[in-house]
């Protein structure tokens, strides 16, 4: 067959399987030295900011929000949103705490509560697309509800969790005394979280087919892709990374924190986003993420350090949503 | 020949009301316009023609004021100009209408022609009154009849399309930009269209007409400017030039066929057989064979089910009854993806909307389909071989690209569509549907995908062709199924019918035929 066509056209150009994409590489270069700018102004501005004890702990605040940032990464690829992080958090921290409370042994009871997560975005995926709820709405629903549940099964109180809870989200291994506490058990699940979903995403089918549905749903289902089940693991996946996170919170604090978590969906969908992650589905990267979140990361502990109040992080980190979503509009905008 | 300068000097100058002098333009790599001249006069429907990427669209941006010609002049009505933004060339009376509407579903026809500018009562509030009464006379004006006050997605596209020109007009204007305006059109709706260009160019409104669909423009055009790779070709009178100097013209070498000669022998082995499909208010009750190393067209108006038949037998949409029989055994199609299984393939009239994820790479379009074929294990995909896959195909198709992993949205339509093939050939389809192969695609793109459909059907594959286009049917199928109102009309062989025997069976002309007693 090629021979036929070939015969009817006068050229046969070679091509060059990839092209040298400086543009592309400079835009990550950019907004990674972005992160680096930053610690490198705080470590000026701000005493004890470059040390190792504080590293170490802003390693350690910016494991949640990466890591359920990682999570909704997936929703938002596929062109949705996961509003119900936050509350999920909360009630799979709490579940865990709740049945470990009723003498089932520890890691067990943390494995219900990942499960837990896994479970409300199933769940989530099947309103979106059983029901064909827009996402939005479907995961306010879920928001509202698994805080209420979280709260109904604690009696809003704060149970305290078995001896034993505390050790994953307080422990750390390498540590050798109080000049280095060692590296902590979340900033080693953010680490592990972090390649696994990326080699997901961008290494094997289910990741193809997360951009393809996200780039173009049509034309996904008419290559025979199954949109549905693609779309309830992108959800599945922002649970249990939520899950995840919910546990990891609540043996932090040995305690059932049903309030716990409130509002973090937003630091993890601002965390993407200034990753790169386009709200309109098909594009985002796990290591666009990553930078995001300790972008984040960085300014609240900087800005804490350097004597700057809450609320004064609050409107900087606001307004760096802003900025980085702007200089990609302008970026498409100039194409 | 070139005989626009001929044309410049010899003609009245109050009658040019736009006058482009050696316009050049660039883009970091490709120079799309190169020393381009052309004049509009008032009152003519001038056509430009050429090929994707001849540098039509670049000129109509910088008439339009989105780009600024890097050297040359752009003289209107006499004086030199810039326009440094649309709102420029907006004010100065020129107008522009794109191949998509730029229209609001939900408000009615004259809250669209007065959007932005809506009049106001004396206490602020709008005032529909006056505003429907306004557009009433703006529509009338150029002809056109529709109720003001229905909203907009009540209307047919030729109607909202009318409603576009309507918004264009309903400011003074003097040059009306129309980009592609009949792809989405039925015959008597271009009817319509052609009625009101018209109305216009008697006006006095100098109109510039793009089009791919040459044969219509016979029909409305004055002038004809035929650009080639960025360069004005030649201006003529458009009685003076025939089809075939046209279509030479703008491919830059002698075309003699449009269409390849006969490549495939159809067998007598049935491949599909379709039986009884009834999609309720669509689809009613449609049989037929479609045979290994066939051609098989689908002809039909808009609205007869054509692109319904093709997506009922690819699962794409759910079918209420009927069988689909594919070497001897039973389909169960619930979804494209059993299709695909069995070896049918789609490829969709709308290639951005629903056959290409446009965002992403060739590679990854071409793979999508199929990805389990480059997947090690625990899917974990094979770049490499991906890569190889790609390399293969670009090759064999001639797509041309820059690169490999260059982002479809990129690339031109003609290559779009190859890379739409170069998805279902990976998947190894025994049958092809084409839905409106060529839409969109240049004249010497359309050759080359004809060949590579006749190249199909000769490696023994089934080929279902459905088209808006008669010449199409004609000159690429073996046999053809005429629909009309979702019923099969005809069944034709190609050789012995005509044009015309297609078009009275797709209008419902013919009452009775042979071995049907449904009409």
């Amino acid at each position: 067959m090629s021979q036929t066509i070939t015969e009817n056209m006068e050229e046969v150009r070679q091509i060059q399987p990839t092209p040298k994409r400086f543009g592309l590489a400079l835009d990550k270069f950019i907004t990674f030295a972005a992160v680096i700018a930053l610690f490198i102004i705080f470590s000026i501005v701000a005493k004890n900011f470059f040390t190792l004890r504080s590293v170490l702990s802003l390693l350690l605040q910016t494991s949640a929000v990466t890591i359920m940032g990682i999570g909704v990464t997936f929703a938002i690829i596929t062109g949705g949103i996961d509003l119900s992080i936050g509350s999920v958090i909360a009630l799979s921290g709490t579940i865990a705490v709740m049945v470990a409370i009723a003498g089932v042994p520890i890691w067990i009871s943390m494995i219900i509560g990942l499960l837990v997560g896994g479970l409300c975005g199933l769940i989530n995926g099947l309103m979106i697309t059983g029901l064909k709820l827009p996402p939005f709405i479907a995961t306010l629903g879920m928001m509202m509800v698994a805080r209420g549940v979280a709260l109904t099964i604690t009696n809003a109180n704060a149970w305290p969790a078995p001896e034993g809870f505390g050790n994953l989200g307080n422990g750390a291994i390498f540590g050798t005394g109080p000049q280095f506490p060692g590296i902590a058990y979340p900033v080693l699940m953010m680490i592990a979280v972090a390649i696994l979903f990326s080699f997901i995403l961008s290494k094997t089918r289910i990741g193809r087919y997360t951009y393809a549905v996200g780039s173009n749903e049509e034309a996904a289902r008419l290559s025979g892709i199954k949109v549905n089940r693609v779309k309830i693991i992108a959800y599945i996946i922002s649970g249990l990374l939520a899950g995840l996170v919910g546990i990891i919170l609540a043996s932090r604090m040995v305690t059932s924190q049903p309030n716990s978590a409130d509002g973090y969906e937003l630091n993890a969908i601002a965390s993407a986003v200034i990753g790169g992650t386009s709200l309109m589905g098909g594009v985002g990267t796990v290591a666009g993420t990553v930078i995001g979140s300790f972008i984040i990361g960085i300014l609240s502990v900087g800005l804490t350090m350097a004597g700057a109040n809450y609320f004064l992080q609050k409107i900087v980190i606001g307004l760096v949503v802003i900025g980085a979503v702007t200089i990609d509009q302008l970026k498409v905008r100039r194409k | 020949m070139d005989i626009s300068e001929f044309e410049q000097m010899d003609s009245p100058t109050q009658d040019v009301i736009l006058e482009v002098e050696k316009v050049s333009k660039s883009f970091p790599g490709v120079k799309a316009l190169d020393n381009v001249s052309f004049t509009l006069r008032r009152g003519e429907v001038h056509a430009i023609v050429g090929e994707n990427g001849a540098g039509k669209s670049t000129l109509m941006k910088i008439l339009s004021g989105v780009y600024q010609a890097d050297q040359g002049t752009l003289r209107y009505k006499g004086k030199a100009v810039i326009f440094r933004d649309v709102n420029q060339a907006y004010e100065a009376g020129i107008r522009i209408i794109y191949q998509e509407l730029n229209l609001i579903p939900h408000l009615s026809v004259a809250a669209n022609i007065f959007i932005g500018r809506e009049p106001l009562t004396r206490l602020g509030i709008l005032d529909e009154k006056k505003m429907n009464a306004d557009a009433a006379t703006i529509l009338n004006r150029l002809n056109i009849h529709m109720d003001p006050a229905i909203q907009l997605n009540k209307l047919p596209v030729s109607k909202q399309q009318m409603v576009e020109i309507a918004k264009a007009l309903s400011t003074e204007s003097e040059v009306l930009i129309m980009d592609e305006p009949t792809s989405a059109l039925t015959e008597s709706e271009i009817d319509e269209l052609f009625a009101v260009i018209h109305t216009l160019r008697n006006q006095g409104v100098a109109i510039i007409y793009i089009s791919h669909r040459l044969e219509e423009l016979r029909r409305i055009v004055d002038r004809i400017s035929i650009f080639r790779d960025g360069h004005s070709v030649s201006t003529d009178d458009y009685s003076a030039i025939g089809m075939d100097e046209i279509v030479n013209r703008m491919v830059g070498r002698k075309l003699e066929n449009k269409f390849p000669p006969k490549q495939n022998t159809p067998t007598t082995e049935k491949l599909l057989e379709v039986r009884n499909i009834v999609r309720t208010g669509l689809l009613h009750d449609i049989s037929f064979d479609l045979y290994r190393g066939e051609i098989l067209g689908i002809s039909g108006l808009m609205g007869a089910g054509r692109s319904e038949l093709g997506r009922a037998i690819f699962g794409a949409d759910p079918m209420d009854s009927g069988e689909v029989i594919m070497n001897g055994q039973k389909l169960a199609l619930h979804s494209p993806a059993d299709a695909i299984k069995a070896g049918i393939a789609y490829l969709s009239e709308n290639r951005k909307e629903d056959g290409l994820a446009v965002k992403m790479r060739l590679t990854e379009n071409i793979t999508m389909a199929n990805v389990y074929e480059i997947s090690k294990r625990f899917g974990v995909l094979s770049h490499a071989k991906e890569m190889e896959i790609a390399q293969r195909y670009v090759g064999e198709l001639l797509i041309r690209t820059p690169n490999l992993v260059q982002v479809v949205n990129n690339l031109s339509g003609g290559n779009q569509q190859k890379v739409v093939v170069a998805k279902w050939l990976f998947c190894d389809s025994k049958i092809l549907i084409f839905d409106e192969p060529t839409r969109g695609i240049d004249v010497g793109t359309k050759y080359a995908i004809y060949e590579l459909i006749g190249a199909l059907a000769r490696e023994g594959r089934g080929i279902i062709v459905i088209s808006s286009e008669l010449p199409e049917i004609l000159g690429l199928t073996d046999r053809l199924l005429v629909l009309h109102e979702g019923k099969l009309a005809a069944t034709l062989t190609t050789a012995d019918t005509t044009q015309e025997e297609i078009l009275s069976h797709a209008a419902g002309l013919v009452t009775a035929r042979p071995g049907n007693t449904a009409f």
